[in-house]
């Protein structure tokens, strides 16, 4: 590994660094508020290193391949790590009383969806997600109170654990069929292997896609989402939304553009099923929840069905990969800017996160109550918000391909998605008893600078729609 | 090619068979031919003659546990010391670099378990906090 | 850059009213009335200097140069998508009628709204802004943007200041027309992406579209996306029933957007686009359009006949109404679209002032049950004089407006098919019908000499005078207002019959 080489990793290397820092840090000391700093100033400087890192892309070694588009998303997954330190400094205590044990799994999170994104291998692709993944376990137990985080960790690890089992497998049986793990060698041989084994790449693949469907929660593999969304402290299951899902879904867009597994009509028909009953079950069961946690995370599952359709779509349109690119974003950005006002809504008590608590929000605090309202405006894909014009990329590169089936699971989906968007705003709207306002600085300005970003998305989305198409 | 496939695994096949065989038969036998008791004792465990005291779900301190993970976190990273000891002349002074590194990172990671109490012995503060500070924590 | 400052000034007037709430709880109001107005004075002067108003040579659909006003600038060139606005005749009508209606929509919230004024007042700007936009936008992209987004505050004033059940009617309100709306949306989005696959260039600019090649059958489904939208907006059978709770639990101020603008907008859709977008298609749907049209004048006009509930019953004589509306426009005849217009300005001003009727019954009564009404006419004669006004103004009465516009859409109707034009002159007999029974319980009979009631003051007779000035000129010299949409009709009819080969 050359010097170039090491420059490229500079995001990675830089949040590997704060972990150490901050493990020293822990070991010689312990105060929260330098804890707080030194996260914060960490991940300021994995940003900055993935900018840096712009110069220098090339594939570093067989593991990891830097290139614009994965540092774009590297910039995107630690800027949503940063909204969830901001928002975890005063939103919950854990045993103790005292968390710097938090923000270093945080950092060593977000350091696994960075090699995640970045990977060009299986090996890389397992060892980000474990690593992100064990981190976040520890990161949904963290709160002292109640039972719900506990039985949140527990289902989630427990679940994970299966997914890793059967995606290792699905590796496995892969590297039986061609001798290779890396996505291109695969992608080479798979053809010719299909030819002679079919059953052994099918039954391979359907395993990955089965692991990976499961971190992404599409229907069927979604079972676990809601509780853990719930009982997980409230900026984790923001980080979780975000980061999490988003590293997935750009590892798996890697692994199907490298591999080319849009050849495959079989995988394409298994995913065109996952995505068109994520978007139908998920915005059904959404309209049952009572708790906007657990509302989300329905929301979240149909969200993940209509990105499915880009990557099904990938091959008939020329503007696909700007659609990956635009959906994620939109869709990272305003998952962020929601859970920042219900993390600080429900500051008090975590678990305070019923629909009713929201009522008279307009009139309490006018700030967050508007954020919350365009980020869920954004959800259900109105104009002028990032989540129209990323609904308008899905749409137009579904009508490219000609996937009529999809489309129309698409439009029934955000249909019944308005309603419990709406639900929502309709709440806040109300005039309840407690009408006393509340200020609070750090989640206002949170709130506000992410709101802005969601509109200047979806109002004037030229720049960034350039600046996609030449990622 | 698929009769082929049957003439390797046939003795596999009975050889399968016969185990499943020979365990439903001592199973079976055992159940056929053995006694039948249901008294009062037979049920308890088995305690030597003296009576068993207090329920079974009895908290177990978790130390034996700590130690055993350590085990497995220490004894798999030598695993990678080993495989640069394998390869030590082809990996040269870049491979010395990195494990230096590694084993640092490896020793910090000590530094900071044994300060954060994860070696002490009884009864213990597991953040490294003071005793009076953790009860104030608790209480609210 | 005139249409540009039009939409700003409500935008920003709206901003301005939510802070000037500061000053005073009624001082939101009079910053909206005032706002309204300078956009209207504005758009009169910016008018009284476009030469071509004076001849109104006839626009060439496809050519924004021979428009009123025409203002492009590129917005995502990725997609071709351009701030485009333009302004012919039928959109100064109907931009014209929007500013007058918004006018009297501040007055009649005048007293009505009694918390957030400052709020209520911006949402009522923002409501109008984009309305405004919807009529001029011609760019598609733009006009979908505007159609969607002027819901929301519309959304807010039914949620926030709505009667009894308002979070229902807010919530299906706005579920309809979103929904109907995201089938638009694809219907848009595949016109763009199958006039990409032909020409290689992407554009939503209404110009370029309209001389895109689509394949028959796709043209159908396409032209059905945007039907849908339009007639759930319109509101058409079977598509009306958001339309009595949304009229019934709204704000009066709400009630007076929704029906005398909102609703237009549905129209204006279908004569700006679902026709001349899909001439062909729209030729093959026509007769189904035209039954729907009667279905929606007959069925409205029966439901209307069986409510107790005032503003109930001016909504569902609303759909009998709109009914004329989509008859006019796809029996698309110069007469029929004329009357269709002039249907659309005429219903404007009737049901704004009826619902302002019935909200001011509201402030004073505090229902708007019929049964517990009755001789009004002696508690407040004012009142009384003016409700029998906009009740025969409703039913027809010749030398009113709704009169003429009736007539001009059954004369059109009658060229195309007889037996619909008969059956839909039905609606005019159960339209009087209905009417009369609305005059009969609320204000006729005996009179409860123990209410106390406060009649009309000079800012309710005010608003009144100017909708009754609107509907007697309508009614008796309507020729200036055919003037001004006829050179647009006819083009439209002209440029769908090249298309389709002069069948429709």
């Amino acid at each position: 590994m050359n010097g170039s080489q090491m420059q490229a990793l500079m995001p990675i290397l830089m949040l590997s660094l704060t972990a150490i820092v901050l493990m020293i840090q822990a070991s010689i000391k312990r105060d929260e508020k330098a804890t707080w700093i030194i996260t914060v100033v960490g991940i300021l400087l994995a940003l900055w290193g993935a900018g840096y890192a712009r110069d220098f892309s090339q594939p570093v070694t067989i593991l990891l391949q830097v290139d614009n588009w994965g540092l774009f998303f590297t910039a995107l997954v630690l800027l949503a790590s940063l909204v969830t330190v901001v928002l975890s400094q005063d939103s919950f205590s854990s045993e103790g009383g005292s968390k710097e044990e938090y923000y270093l799994l945080l950092v060593l999170s977000a350091l696994g969806a960075v090699i995640l994104i970045q990977s060009s291998h299986m090996a890389s692709l397992l060892l980000g997600m474990e690593l992100m993944g064990v981190a976040l376990y520890a990161m949904i137990a963290f709160p002292k109170k109640g039972l719900l985080p506990l039985e949140a960790a527990v289902k989630y690890l427990v679940l994970s654990g299966c997914a890793s089992a059967i995606l290792l497998f699905g590796f496995a049986l892969l590297y039986a069929a061609t001798g290779e793990l890396s996505y291109k060698g695969i992608g080479e041989k798979a053809a010719l292997a299909y030819i002679s084994n079919p059953l052994l790449v099918m039954a391979g693949t359907a395993m990955v896609t089965a692991g990976i469907a499961f971190k992404l929660s599409l229907v069927p593999f979604h079972m676990w989402t809601p509780d853990v969304y719930q009982g997980a402290p409230t900026p984790v299951t923001g980080f979780l939304a975000t980061v999490s899902k988003g590293a997935v879904f750009v590892a798996l867009a890697r692994i199907y553009m490298d591999a080319e597994l849009h050849q495959y009509e079989s995988l394409i028909l298994a995913l065109s099923v996952l995505a068109a009953f994520s978007m139908l079950i998920g915005n059904l069961l959404a309209l049952l929840q009572e708790d906007i946690k657990r509302l989300l995370a329905y929301s979240s599952i149909a969200h993940f069905g209509y990105l499915l359709i880009v990557l099904i779509a990938l091959t008939g349109s020329e503007m696909a990969s700007e659609a990956v690119t635009f959906y994620l974003a939109a869709y990272i950005l305003t998952t962020l800017g929601a859970f920042t006002v219900i993390a600080r809504v429900s500051r008090e008590d975590q678990q305070k996160s019923q629909i009713s608590e929201f009522e008279g929000l307009f009139w309490r605090n006018k700030i967050q109550a508007t954020a919350l309202t365009i980020a869920m405006l954004s959800f259900a894909g109105i104009p002028l918000t990032a989540g129209f014009m990323a609904k308008f990329f899905v749409i137009n590169v579904a009508i490219q391909g000609s996937h009529w089936f999809l489309l129309s699971a698409l439009v029934i989906g955000s249909a019944i998605g308005i309603y419990y968007y709406l639900r929502i705003i309709f709440s806040m709207s109300k005039t309840s008893g407690n009408d006393i306002g509340f200020r609070d600085r750090s989640g206002d300005i949170t709130a506000l600078l992410l709101t802005v970003l969601i509109l200047m998305l979806g109002s004037w989305p030229q720049p960034f729609i350039a600046f996609a198409g030449g990622l | 090619m698929e009769n082929q496939y049957a003439n390797e695994i046939w003795p596999l096949a009975i050889y399968f068979g016969m185990v499943i065989m020979l365990v439903v038969t001592m199973l079976a036998l055992s159940w056929v031919l053995g006694q039948k008791r249901r008294e009062a004792a037979t049920n308890d465990p088995f305690e030597s003659g003296v009576v068993s005291v207090g329920g079974s779900q009895i908290r177990i301190s978790v130390e034996f546990y700590l130690v055993a993970i350590f085990f497995v976190i220490f004894d798999l990273e030598t695993l990678f010391i080993f495989a640069w000891a394998v390869a030590f002349f082809e990996l040269g002074w870049a491979g010395y670099l990195s494990i230096t590194v590694f084993i640092g990172v490896l020793v910090l990671a000590l530094v900071y378990q044994c300060r954060s109490g994860a070696l002490e012995w009884g009864n213990k503060t597991r953040t490294g906090l003071r005793e009076d500070q953790l009860t104030t924590g608790e209480s609210t | 850059m005139l249409m540009i400052n039009l939409i700003l000034i409500l935008l920003i007037g709206g901003v301005v009213a939510i802070f000037s709430e500061r000053l005073g709880a009624d001082v939101p109001r009079k910053v909206a009335l005032a706002v309204v107005i300078i956009d209207l004075i504005y758009l009169l002067i910016a008018l009284s200097t476009i030469p071509q108003l004076e001849t109104l040579q006839a626009p060439v659909p496809s050519d924004p140069e021979t428009w009123l006003m025409h203002y492009s600038v590129e917005w995502i060139p990725a997609f071709g998508i351009k701030i485009e606005l333009a302004l012919d005749g039928l959109s100064m009508l109907m931009v014209l009628l929007t500013l007058i209606l918004g006018a009297v929509a501040v007055s009649a919230s005048w007293t009505d709204i009694k918390v957030r004024q400052g709020f209520f007042e911006a949402n009522l700007l923002w409501t109008l802004a984009g309305v405004l936009g919807v009529f001029m936008a011609l760019d598609l992209f733009l006009f979908f943007l505007f159609w969607e987004v002027m819901l929301i505050p519309m959304y807010f004033m039914i949620a926030i200041w709505g009667h009894e059940n308002r979070g229902y009617a807010a919530m299906k309100f706005f579920i309809f027309t979103q929904a109907s709306g995201l089938l638009m949306l694809v219907s848009i989005l595949a016109l763009v992406v199958i006039h990409h696959g032909n020409t290689g260039v992407w554009t939503f600019s209404y110009f370029d579209l309209l001389s895109a090649q689509i394949a028959a059958q796709t043209a159908f489904w396409l032209m059905l996306g945007f039907f849908v939208a339009f007639v759930v907006k319109l509101p058409g059978f079977p598509f009306h029933t958001w339309l009595p709770d949304a009229h019934t639990q709204a704000p009066t101020a709400g009630s007076v957007i929704l029906a005398g603008i909102l609703l237009k907008t549905g129209a204006y859709g279908l004569i700006r686009f679902a026709v001349p977008l899909f001439p062909q298609a729209s030729m093959e749907f026509a007769p189904v359009a035209l039954w729907l049209g009667v279905a929606g004048v007959i069925y409205g006009a029966i439901l209307a006949f069986g409510q107790t509930d005032f503003k109930r019953l001016v909504a569902y004589s609303s759909v009998s109404h709109m009914g004329f509306v989509l008859l006019g426009v796809y029996a698309w005849n110069i007469l029929a679209l004329q009357g269709a217009v002039m249907q659309m300005v005429a219903h404007g001003f009737s049901t704004a002032a009826l619902f302002m009727i019935a909200g001011s019954l509201q402030e004073r009564l505090h229902t708007r049950d019929m049964r517990e009404m009755g001789g009004l006419w002696q508690n407040m004669p004012r009142m009384g004089a003016i409700a029998m006004f906009f009740i025969v103004a409703s039913l027809g009465l010749p030398g009113l407006g709704n009169f003429v516009a009736e007539f001009l859409v059954l004369l059109g109707l009658f060229q195309v098919d007889r037996l619909l034009a008969v059956i839909a002159a039905l609606g005019l007999i159960t339209g009087a019908a209905y009417s009369l029974l609305l005059m009969q319980r609320s204000f006729q009979g005996e009179p409860d000499e123990t209410r106390q009631l406060v009649d009309f003051g000079t800012r309710e007779m005010l608003t009144m005078a100017v909708m009754m000035t609107a509907l007697i000129v309508l009614g008796i010299y309507p020729q200036p207002i055919l003037d001004i949409s006829r050179p647009v009709v006819e083009s439209l009819i002209s440029f769908s019959s090249i298309v389709t080969g002069g069948s429709l």
